[in-house]
């Protein structure tokens, strides 16, 4: 009879036991969800792993840590159907005894993008089934799980139920961000230290270094984190030996949030209370080499610029003109040269010297001051009247007062006003010249701007060096007039472009004030003009007052407030707004963003000539994409960190943002209609 | 409530770190008792290679290469090199898989496993002078005493036993390399399996 109850007993006991190991035998509970159950062919459609573990229960991330497993899926599916990786949302650390584990103790989710054939047939059905094996772990006991989880897709027109695809939002905005500058990192003896680009605005809560590479560091070890400027520094003990050429992993920033990046080998400056950031050793060296490449072609490039152009073209004029000795020649080619390079490394050291006071500044930066731009009108509008001929100055063959002096004089300043004006002409290659500038130390960041100069005073210097080229030149005559004349034209042009840029700086009365300065200033060398050619004694007279009145207003005019000239945008255009992006990103539109400057010349010929068209107009319509701009004319300090952080320090900088937070992608520097119309959104 | 999880938490802390021997590295020497309460010195195994091996009976990683037989029939290739293998139990009292001496005499017999010893480390020192994070997680030591593997016993990463079959056996191949005077191919790799259940 005991017998008999104590069976009993034993059964009752074991029944829930058994129940247990038979039906949910899971201690971390799986989910199979597709986001979109009708996905359109040729799509990217997202399934997502929803596990959810019992309580003190925990899966692992990607890199387990010290022990623990990765997870591991085999697809069934239809042919043609092609699964990514596993895409873990950012984990938590767990030590347990001394061992690090990366993992999961709340419900997380794991993403799948299924690339769905284009040629599909709507309502053809995809039986999809995953076998997916994952490690469950409590403090004490590991469990090694498994589960065929089935779902069926049936081609459609890609529809997603609202509270899916919020549910998928969610689980996205849980997965790291991929940073798209690399970081660097460093191995010295036990001390592994790494240093990512972080805008010094970025919420970074709870830093810390997930890596996705093994044997890199020991993991257990704690992480000393230090934010200095525009990077974040995380220091921990190396693993024995490692020594990889390229690391992966994921900085967290906040408590769900953070970025996924790459790093390579680097030296790293120490931490610095100023601020300051000093980067040497061979990678630096690299790095300094392919940014001065990309500086001299970038300013070669300058060269074809139309505030430029005109500038070299005079001096090839006159050196073809004069019919100087080859020595001349050449002596007036290295003064071309040390003029152009001399302004260029001027620029730089004024803008090293403002980074170093810690001030955000990009490239361009001279121009946003009125009175910078004002003093550009007067003289280019003085060179423009000159070329067309309404007065004459002696000597060679014109422009503005200093550049006007013959022979090596000349030149020189010739050089310095080519490059001044050239700055706005900010083309390929220079951002990314200049944004490499503004991270290295001061003299590789020098060294790049003396690129940028030599590369815009190239083909003067070769005119001068080479005479082979000289003599391809078309021989003086009557043709040189003409031709100064129409020379004329694109001066005029930078001119009034100068004047508009003015009046956006300083509004109507600023404009009128900068004009009336140009004027005055005419007048004063017509009349310079008139009494030279009437051999009068003391021509130069005339220009004091004209100096006078000028200086004057410079000294007057000032930038009116950055809100009366903020609203630039287009009809249609949203402003810039990061905030705004993450939202429109989490809401899967697809956004082109865009950095402009009103004394940008290439800004405003891509979106005239590009994203302003009807064309480019009605594809976004189609797809819903968010054209959202960001305007630099006043410096704005939150585009300026932006482009920093892209690795940028000028405009014009193009984002495609495709549709369901996919990576952005960047555009050329030279955009077309049919380009923007035919983006993947 | 609260002074023992903080006590505990200061445990934790106060855990020292695993230390890497770093493989080429010599082995550091350790003495444990074995299963019947005899004091084992790695010393005393100079001239000849050492396989070690950490083990908790009830981590699933554990039985998919003892109930397959794998372990064993590893133990008996190493041996037949004249190989010594010794096992490692750092598991700490209350926490899965720790044994007294008289559990682990059982555990030998009833798994036929063939180690040279059963050592216990409840204290989890020899583990953490190995840094031993995995069950199982494995050591080969050369006769000049130096360690020239250490890390998984396959390169398949899973539970299955299944998956047994189609998996190179990483310690087979590092003693293979060390027999023939060849460099270890895989002289390191990532051990996986549970966590070692350390005290603390």
């Amino acid at each position: 009879m005991i017998r008999t109850f104590l069976a009993l007993l034993a059964l009752l006991v074991a029944a829930p036991v058994a129940a247990e190991a038979l039906g949910t035998t899971n201690h971390i509970t799986p989910n199979l969800v597709a986001e979109s159950a009708a996905p359109a062919p040729g799509s990217k459609a997202t399934l997502a792993f929803a596990m959810r573990p019992a309580a003190t229960w925990h899966g692992y991330w990607k890199n387990p840590g010290d022990a623990g497993l990765e997870t591991r899926v085999e697809w069934t599916a239809p042919k043609g159907l092609a699964f990514g990786a596993i895409q873990y949302p950012i984990p938590q650390t767990l030590i347990i005894a001394g061992l690090m584990n990366y993992v999961y103790e709340r419900d997380y989710a794991m993403l799948v993008t299924v690339d769905v054939p284009k040629g599909l047939a709507p309502g053809t059905k995809l039986p999809i089934s995953a076998k997916l094996d994952w490690l469950a772990c409590n403090p004490s006991v590991c469990v090694p799980e498994t589960a065929v989880l089935e779902t069926e897709l049936i081609v459609g027109d890609g529809h997603a139920d609202p509270a899916k695809v919020a549910q998928f939002d969610r689980w996205r905005a849980a997965l790291p961000r991929p940073l798209a500058s690399p970081g660097h990192f460093a191995i010295t003896g036990k001390v592994f230290r790494i240093e990512v680009p972080l805008p010094a605005t970025a919420q970074a809560a709870q830093p810390y270094f997930f890596p996705l590479t093994d044997k890199l560091i020991d993991y257990a070890a704690p992480q000393k984190v230090a934010r200095d400027g525009d990077r974040l520094v995380i220091e921990t003990v190396a693993h024995e030996g490692a020594a990889p050429a390229k690391i992966e992993g994921v900085l967290r920033l906040g408590a769900d949030s953070g970025v996924s990046l790459e790093a390579t080998p680097g030296t790293i400056a120490a931490v610095s209370a100023a601020g300051a950031s000093e980067r040497s050793g061979d990678t630096g060296l690299v790095a300094t080499l392919i940014a001065l490449g990309g500086a001299v072609l970038g300013g070669l490039l300058l060269n074809i610029m139309p505030c430029v152009f005109p500038i070299l073209s005079l001096k090839a004029l006159s050196l073809a003109r004069s019919g100087k000795s080859e020595a001349d020649a050449r002596g007036e080619a290295l003064a071309y040269t040390a003029g152009v390079i001399a302004i260029c490394l001027a620029l730089g050291a004024v803008l090293l010297g403002l980074r170093a006071a810690g001030q955000t500044a990009g490239w361009a930066f001279q121009l946003q001051d009125v009175r910078v731009i004002l003093i550009l009108l007067v003289l280019v509008s003085a060179i423009a009247f000159n070329l067309a001929g309404l007065f004459e100055l002696p000597a060679i063959t014109g422009g503005d007062a200093l550049a006007s002096k013959g022979g090596k004089a000349g030149a020189f300043w010739t050089g310095a006003l080519a490059a001044f004006v050239a700055t706005p002409c900010s083309g390929p290659f220079m951002g990314v010249a200049l944004g490499a500038a503004l991270v290295l130390p001061a003299a590789a960041a020098l060294a790049i701007f003396a690129g940028l100069g030599l590369g815009l005073a190239l083909p003067f210097l070769l005119l001068g060096f080479v005479p082979a080229l000289r003599k391809k030149l078309p021989k003086p005559g009557a043709w040189m007039d003409r031709l100064r004349r129409i020379l004329s034209v694109p001066m005029f042009l930078t001119a009034l472009g100068l004047a508009w840029i003015a009046g956006r700086q300083a509004g109507v009365n600023g404009m009128t004030l900068a004009l009336t300065a140009a004027f005055i200033f005419t007048l004063g060398l017509w009349w310079v003009g008139r009494r030279q050619q009437a051999m009068k004694p003391a021509a130069w007279w005339p220009l004091i007052p004209a100096l006078l009145v000028t200086a004057l207003i410079v000294a007057t005019v000032r930038n009116a407030p950055a809100a009366a000239t903020v609203a630039t945008a287009e009809p249609g255009h949203e402003r810039f707004d990061e905030v705004r992006l993450a939202a429109l990103r989490a809401e899967g539109r697809p956004v082109l963003l865009y950095f402009t400057a009103d004394w940008c010349l290439t800004c405003k010929v891509n979106e005239k000539a590009a994203i302003e068209r009807d064309e480019v107009a009605d594809a976004f319509a189609a797809k819903k994409v968010v054209t959202m701009v960001g305007d630099w004319t006043n410096g704005d300090p939150a585009i300026s960190r932006f482009l920093a952080a892209h690795g940028r320090s000028g405009v014009p900088f193009y984002l495609w943002y495709p549709a369901a937070g996919a990576e952005p992608k960047e555009l050329p520097q030279v955009l077309t209609p049919g380009m923007l119309a035919a983006l993947p959104a | 409530m609260r002074t023992p999880i903080l006590g505990l938490a200061m445990i934790a802390i106060a855990a020292p770190a695993a230390a890497d021997v770093p493989t080429g590295a010599p082995a550091p020497n350790f003495t444990l008792p074995d299963a019947a309460g005899k004091p084992v010195s790695l010393a005393a195994f100079k001239g000849k290679t050492v396989v070690l091996e950490w083990n908790n009976p009830g981590c699933p990683f554990v039985k998919k290469h003892y109930g397959s037989g794998n372990m064993q029939k590893t133990q008996g290739a190493a041996k037949a090199q004249g190989v010594v293998w010794l096992t490692i139990n750092s598991g700490a009292p209350g926490q899965q898989g720790h044994m007294n001496g008289a559990e682990a005499a059982a555990f030998v017999k009833s798994a036929r496993a063939a180690p040279n010893a059963y050592l216990l480390d409840p204290a989890g020192k020899v583990g953490r002078l190995y840094a031993a994070k995995t069950t199982p997680h494995m050591y080969v030591i050369d006769p000049a005493g130096r360690l020239v593997y250490q890390g998984a016993i396959d390169d398949t990463p899973t539970a299955n036993v299944a998956d047994i079959a189609s998996a190179k056996n990483l310690v087979l191949a590092a003693l293979g390399d060390l027999k023939a005077g060849r460099k270890i191919a895989v002289a390191e790799s990532r051990a996986y399996g549970c966590s070692v259940k350390y005290a603390g």
